[in-house]
C-alpha cells in the first residue's frame, strides 16, 4: 500500500516509528497528484512550500520532540479558506488572482499542528452548488466513475480525499457542502455545530448557515481533524465557548443501547430505491449490534428548503456585494465611471448561479418583500430547530439518508436549477438547525457509486455522532475499499 | 403670508473616543497617512468577520442614561446595505430594529423657560472611510482610515421648532457628550456631524407636513442656516400653491444652498437584516446600573445648580458650563466656601478666561489652584488688597507660581486701612488742596473724586480707597 | 419578479439576450421559496446567545499598508483608486 492510500491515524503511527518520513507520504501524494489530477481535477493550486513544510516536520522528529497527530499530514484545503501567501479564488474569476495577507483560524491551527498544507481545492463558485461544475477553473470529476460529478460544493476536498490525492481535507458545509461530496464520492464528511469551528478567514456564502467540515477517509480521522481546529476563536463572535473533549481519545465503538432517530420523511418517494434500501440496511445493522431505533417526526422539512435558499441568498447578497473591483480581485478593464465600473466588475466577474442567488437574495430583503420571505424563513428556523430539540430528548442520533440519489452525470443538472437545489433536500435542515451531522459510506448502487448514511446529532455532541458513525465503520470493517 | 410654524427633528453622529475601532483593534485616531490604521476587517478583506468593542457600547449606554432613555437589555446588530466606494463591505453594520437605547428625552434651557425634546433613540454603528478628489487625478482615492471609528447615532422626535432650539440642542448633546467623556466632540474633525429633517405646517395644525432630511451638515452654526434656508424654501413652496416632496438634499454652506440628492421615487432601498456575523447584545442589569451610577453632574442639572442654587446670572452659568474645565475649578473654589460665588465666577470668567485663552494652554496645567484663587479672592473680599493689586498677583501665579500670601507681602500690596493713620493722610490732602475743596462745595461734585486720586498718589497707591472715600466724604461734607 | 430592478440593487448588469433566461430561472425559483406558513413569532422563542465583546486594547501595525494594498486592480499614493465619485 502506498503512504498516499494510508489513513491520518495510521500514518501518524508510522512517523512516530520512524516507518517513514512526512516528505515521503508528500512524494507519495505528489506522484500521485500528477498521476490522476488530469483525470480528476480536485485542486486550483498547490502549495509548492509543502516540501518545506514537510522537510520541517521531519527534522523535528529526528530532533524526538513531540508532535500532534496531523504533524507531517498532507491536508488538501478548499478553496474559499484563507490561506497567507497562498492563492485563494472561491473558484471565482472574481477572485482569481487574490492572495490573502491573512490565515484563516483553521489555518493556523493546522499549522501549529505542523500539517502539511498541500493545495487548494475546487470547489463551485462561492460554495454556490452541487456538483462542482460551477466553477470558474474547471469541473472536478467523480473518482469512482470520472462521467459523473464529485458533488458539491467541496467536490474538490471529496475528490481529493477519494482519489488518494490527499490524506484528508477541510471543506465548507452551509447546506450540505461537505455531507453531499463525501456522500457521492465515499468519503467521511463531518459538518460540526454551528461555532463549534472558527470561520475567521472562512470566505462568507452565508455567514449563520456555514461551518468549515472534515472530509476524511476515516471517522478516527474526522475525530483527529475536528479536534485540531475546533474551539473558541476570539476573531469570530459565533464561536462558542462550550469545551469539548479529546475526540479522537473519546472514541467508542460501541453503539449498544444507542437510540437511532428514524424520521419517515426522510424517506419520502424522492429518495432512489437503491439509496433507500442501503440506508435502510445500515440501520438494521446498527439495530443487530444492540442500537434501539426511535420513530421520530420531522415534519418542518418540508420547509426546509425554501428557509434554506431564502436565508442562505439574503446573506449572500450581502456578503458578496464587497467584489466591487476596488479592494481585490477582478476588474472590468472597460468602464465610464463608478456604477459602470461596479456592474461591469460584478457582471463579468461572477458567474450565473452566483448572479441568481444574489439577485433571489436581494429580493427577498428588498422593500415590501422581506416580511414574506425573509420574516417567515427565519421564523421556520425557529421552529425547525425546536423540531430537532424535541427529537433529541428521544432519541441520540438521527440516521437519514445525505442525499436523494447517488452522484449524477457531468450535465445532466446544469439545465434543472431546481433539480440541482433538490440534492440538498436531506442536509439543509442540520444547518438550519446549527446542529452536527455527518456522512459516512454504507454501500454503492448498481452502477458502482457511494451510497452516504447520514447521521445528525445534537448541538455540541460532536462526540456522539463520531462514535455512533465509528461503531457503523467498525461493524461495516472499515470503509477502505480498493481502488 | 400665513402663519408657518418649522418642525425640525435631528440625527446627531457622534465619534466615541475609544481606544480601538468598533469592530476590530485598530486604534481609532484622526488623520495619518492613508491607508495605515487598517487591517483585514476594516477593509473588508474576504473571510474576515466583526468583534464588538465592550467600551463603545458602555459609552452608548452612558449616553442613553445621560438622556433618559430606557435600556434595551438584549440588543443587536444590523447589516445596511449600499454601495459606495467609502463603504468597503458594501454595508454599514448598524442597528435597526432594536437599538441599545430608545424613548429618552433631553432638556433645552433658555433664560426665560426651558423645553424637553424626545430622543426617539441611540445606537451604535461604524463609520465609513474618506474619498480624496485630487484635481491632478482622473481618479478619486480612497483611505479607510476612518472605517470603522465607532459612532452613536441620536435621533430625535420633530420637537424643534426653530433654529435656535436647534442649536442649543446640539450644544447640549455636545456638553454632554464631552461631559461623560465619551466624545472629543472636535467639530473640525468631523467627530459631531448631523443631519437635519425639517417640515413645515400652518400654526395650530396638528399633522406633521412632508419632510426633507438634509445631509452633509457638518458645523452646528450650518445646522441654523441649513434649517433658516430650508424652511424660507419650504414656506415659499407652500405660499405659491406648491407642495412639498420629500426628499433627501444636501447642503451646501459655501453656496448657502440646499440641492436634490434623492427623491422618494429613487429612495435607497438599504434591505437591513440581521448581522449573521453578530450574536445578542445582552446587558446585565448590574452593568447597566454601574455605568448610569458613573455618570458625572450632567450640563443642565449643573446650569439649574449655578442659576437656582448659587444665584448666577443665566448667561454666567451658560458660560461656566461650557467650560468644562471652568466649572469644574469653580466648583472646586465653591467647595472652599471661603468666597462669594459671583466674585469667584467673575475671577473665572474674567482675567483667568483670557489668561487661557491667550496662551491656549489648559487651565489645570497652570500653576493657579483653587485654593489660590480662593487664597487670593478672600484678601479682596477682606480688603487686604486692591482688585488691581490682586490681579497683579495672578499675572505672577500664572509665570512664576507661588502662593498668594507670599506674593502680596513681597510686592507690598498689602492696603492701608487703618483709619486713623489714613485720617491724618486725608487731612493734609485736604489743606493742600483748599481750591477744589471749594469747588465742591460750589457744587462741582467731582472734585471729590480729585481729592480721593490725590489721597491714593499721596500714599503711593496703599490706602484703601473705600476708607479713604469715606473720611473725605466726611470731611468735606461736615463743614 | 422585476429582474432588471433587482439586478440593478445588486450593481449587475444582465446582458439583454440572458434577461429573459434569468426570468424564467428566477421565477422558478421564487415558486419554490413561495408559499412559506406564517409561525406565530410568540410560540416560537428565539435563542438568545450572548456574545463576547471584545476589550477595548488598540493593536498598531499587524499589517503594512503595502500587504493589505497588494491585491488592489489600481492603487495610487497608498489610496485605493476609484473612478472619480464627484465632478
Amino acid at each position: 500500500m502506498k503512504l498516499n492510500e494510508m489513513t491520518i491515524s495510521e500514518l501518524s503511527e508510522m512517523l512516530r516509528k520512524r516507518r517513514c518520513s512526512a516528505t515521503e507520504i508528500l512524494s507519495d501524494v505528489k506522484d500521485r497528484i500528477n498521476e490522476t489530477e488530469g483525470k480528476i481535477g480536485a485542486y486550483i493550486s498547490i502549495n509548492d512550500k509543502a516540501e518545506n513544510s514537510a522537510r520541517k516536520v521531519d527534522e523535528a522528529f529526528a530532533k524526538g520532540e513531540e508532535l500532534h497527530p496531523l504533524a507531517g499530514i498532507p491536508v488538501a484545503v478548499k478553496d474559499n479558506i484563507s490561506t497567507r501567501g497562498l492563492r485563494t479564488t472561491c473558484a471565482s474569476k472574481m477572485l482569481y488572482n487574490y492572495i490573502p495577507p491573512y490565515n484563516a483560524t483553521v489555518i493556523d491551527r493546522l499549522e501549529k499542528n505542523s500539517s502539511v498544507i498541500i493545495g487548494k481545492t475546487n470547489m463551485d463558485e462561492f460554495a454556490m452548488g452541487s456538483s462542482t461544475e460551477n466553477s470558474f477553473f474547471h469541473i472536478t470529476r467523480n473518482p469512482h466513475n470520472t462521467d459523473y460529478v464529485s458533488g458539491g460544493s467541496s467536490g474538490g476536498s471529496s475528490a481529493a480525499v477519494a482519489a488518494d490525492e490527499a490524506i484528508a481535507a477541510l471543506g465548507s458545509d452551509t447546506g450540505g457542502s461537505v455531507r453531499q461530496p463525501a456522500s457521492f464520492c465515499g468519503t467521511v464528511g463531518l459538518k460540526p455545530t454551528y461555532g463549534r469551528v472558527s470561520r475567521y478567514g472562512l470566505i462568507a456564502f452565508a455567514s449563520s448557515l456555514e461551518q468549515i467540515g472534515t472530509i476524511t477517509k476515516s471517522v478516527k480521522d474526522s475525530a483527529i481533524l475536528l479536534g485540531a481546529i475546533a474551539g473558541y476563536d476570539r476573531m469570530d463572535s459565533t464561536s462558542s465557548r462550550i469545551s469539548f473533549p479529546d475526540y479522537a481519545s473519546n472514541l467508542n465503538a460501541s453503539v449498544k443501547g444507542l437510540r437511532v432517530g428514524i424520521a419517515e420523511e426522510y424517506f419520502s418517494d424522492t429518495v432512489d430505491d437503491e439509496v433507500k434500501n442501503a440506508v435502510y440496511s445500515a440501520i438494521k445493522e446498527l439495530e443487530a449490534n444492540a442500537a434501539e431505533t426511535v420513530s421520530i417526526s420531522l415534519a418542518a422539512k418540508e420547509f426546509s428548503i425554501s428557509s434554506y435558499y431564502i436565508i442562505a441568498s439574503a446573506e449572500a447578497s450581502s456578503n458578496l456585494a464587497r467584489y466591487d473591483g476596488v479592494k481585490y480581485g477582478y476588474r472590468s478593464k472597460d468602464y465610464d465611471g463608478l456604477t459602470d465600473m461596479y456592474e461591469k466588475t460584478r457582471s463579468e466577474g461572477f458567474g450565473d448561479e452566483v448572479k441568481r442567488r444574489i439577485m433571489l437574495g436581494t429580493f427577498v430583503l428588498s422593500s415590501g418583500y422581506y416580511e414574506d420571505y425573509y420574516r417567515k424563513a427565519k421564523l421556520m428556523q425557529r421552529k425547525i430547530t425546536a423540531e430537532f430539540s424535541d427529537a433529541f430528548r428521544k432519541c441520540d442520533v438521527i440516521a437519514t439518508p445525505t442525499t436523494p440519489t447517488t452522484a449524477f452525470r457531468i450535465g445532466e443538472n446544469t439545465e434543472d436549477i431546481l433539480k440541482m437545489y433538490g440534492s440538498d433536500v436531506c442536509t439543509v435542515a442540520a444547518n438550519i438547525a446549527g446542529i452536527p451531522a455527518i456522512s459516512v459510506p454504507c454501500g454503492k448502487n448498481a452502477m458502482g457509486l457511494p451510497i452516504g448514511l447520514q447521521l445528525m446529532g445534537d448541538r455540541f455532541a460532536e462526540q456522539t455522532l463520531l462514535n455512533a458513525a465509528y461503531g457503523y465503520e467498525r461493524i461495516c470493517g472499515g470503509f477502505r475499499e480498493v481502488k | 403670508m400665513k402663519d408657518y410654524e418649522i418642525c425640525i427633528g435631528l440625527e446627531v453622529h457622534a465619534e466615541l473616543n475609544t481606544q480601538s475601532k468598533m469592530y476590530c483593534s485598530c486604534p481609532n485616531l484622526f488623520g495619518g497617512e492613508p491607508n495605515t490604521r487598517v487591517c483585514p476587517v476594516c477593509i473588508g478583506l474576504p473571510g474576515a468577520l466583526p468583534t464588538l468593542n465592550e467600551t463603545a457600547v458602555d459609552y452608548a449606554v452612558k449616553m442613553g442614561h445621560a438622556l433618559k432613555c430606557t435600556i434595551n437589555k438584549v440588543s443587536r446588530q444590523d447589516r445596511k446595505n449600499y454601495f459606495y466606494p467609502d463603504l468597503p463591505k458594501a454595508y454599514q453594520i448598524s442597528q435597526a430594529d432594536i437599538p441599545l437605547c430608545e424613548k429618552g428625552h433631553l432638556e433645552i434651557i433658555t433664560e426665560k423657560c426651558s423645553k424637553t425634546i424626545g430622543i426617539t433613540r441611540i445606537h451604535i454603528e461604524e463609520d465609513a472611510g474618506k474619498l480624496l478628489h485630487d484635481s491632478s487625478c482622473n481618479d478619486s482615492l480612497v483611505d479607510y482610515n476612518r472605517c470603522g471609528v465607532p459612532l452613536i447615532e441620536i435621533v430625535t422626535e420633530p420637537d424643534l421648532r426653530s433654529s435656535e432650539e436647534a442649536y442649543l440642542f446640539l450644544n447640549t448633546i455636545k456638553n454632554t457628550l464631552k461631559y461623560i467623556g465619551i466624545s472629543d466632540c472636535k467639530m473640525q474633525e468631523g467627530s459631531i456631524r448631523c443631519d437635519v429633517n425639517v417640515s413645515v405646517r400652518e400654526k395650530g395644525t396638528d399633522e406633521l407636513g412632508t419632510r426633507c432630511e438634509m445631509k452633509n451638515v457638518n458645523s452646528f452654526s450650518a445646522a441654523v442656516r441649513g434649517i433658516e434656508y430650508e424652511a424660507k424654501r419650504q414656506i415659499e413652496v407652500l405660499e405659491a400653491g406648491g407642495k412639498i416632496l420629500q426628499e433627501t438634499r444636501r447642503w451646501d454652506d459655501v453656496k448657502g444652498m440646499s440641492f436634490v440628492m434623492r427623491t422618494k421615487e429613487d429612495a435607497q432601498d438599504y434591505r437591513f437584516f440581521p448581522e449573521p456575523d453578530l450574536g445578542w447584545i445582552v446587558l446585565e442589569e448590574e452593568r447597566i446600573n454601574m455605568l448610569k451610577d458613573t455618570l458625572p453632574e450632567l450640563p443642565n442639572e449643573k446650569l439649574l445648580r449655578y442659576t437656582k442654587i448659587h444665584g448666577l446670572p443665566f448667561t454666567d452659568a451658560s458660560l461656566l458650563v461650557e467650560g468644562l474645565e471652568k466649572s469644574r475649578f469653580y466648583d472646586e473654589c465653591i467647595a472652599l466656601e471661603r468666597c462669594t460665588s459671583k466674585n469667584i465666577c467673575n475671577w473665572i470668567l474674567g482675567d483667568i478666561s483670557k489668561y487661557i485663552n491667550d496662551t491656549g494652554s489648559s487651565l489645570y496645567d497652570t500653576p493657579l489652584t483653587a485654593d489660590k484663587l480662593v487664597k487670593l479672592v478672600y484678601e479682596v473680599e477682606k480688603g487686604t488688597i486692591s482688585n488691581s493689586a490682586a490681579k497683579k498677583v495672578l499675572g505672577v501665579i500664572f509665570d512664576e507660581g507661588g502662593e498668594p500670601d507670599e506674593i502680596i507681602e513681597r510686592l507690598g500690596l498689602v492696603q492701608n486701612s487703618d483709619t486713623e493713620s489714613l485720617k491724618k493722610l486725608v487731612d493734609e490732602v485736604i489743606k493742600a488742596n483748599e481750591k477744589s475743596v471749594n469747588d465742591y462745595r460750589n457744587g462741582k461734585t467731582n472734585a471729590m473724586g480729585y481729592i480721593v486720586g490725590q489721597c491714593m498718589k499721596a500714599s503711593k497707591g496703599s490706602a484703601n480707597p473705600a476708607i479713604v472715600r469715606e473720611l473725605v466724604a466726611e470731611i468735606l461734607n461736615e463743614r | 419578479m422585476d429582474v432588471k430592478h433587482i439586478a440593478k440593487l445588486a450593481r449587475l448588469k444582465i446582458e439583454d439576450d440572458k434577461i429573459a433566461d434569468f426570468e424564467r430561472d428566477m421565477e422558478k425559483i421564487v415558486a419554490m421559496i413561495d408559499g412559506l406558513p406564517d409561525n406565530e413569532r410568540d410560540i416560537l422563542t428565539e435563542n438568545v446567545n450572548p456574545m463576547s465583546l471584545r476589550e477595548d486594547r488598540a493593536v498598531t501595525d499587524k499589517f503594512t499598508r503595502d500587504e493589505l494594498l497588494a491585491n488592489s486592480p489600481k492603487v495610487q499614493s497608498g489610496c485605493f483608486a476609484v473612478p472619480k465619485t464627484v465632478e
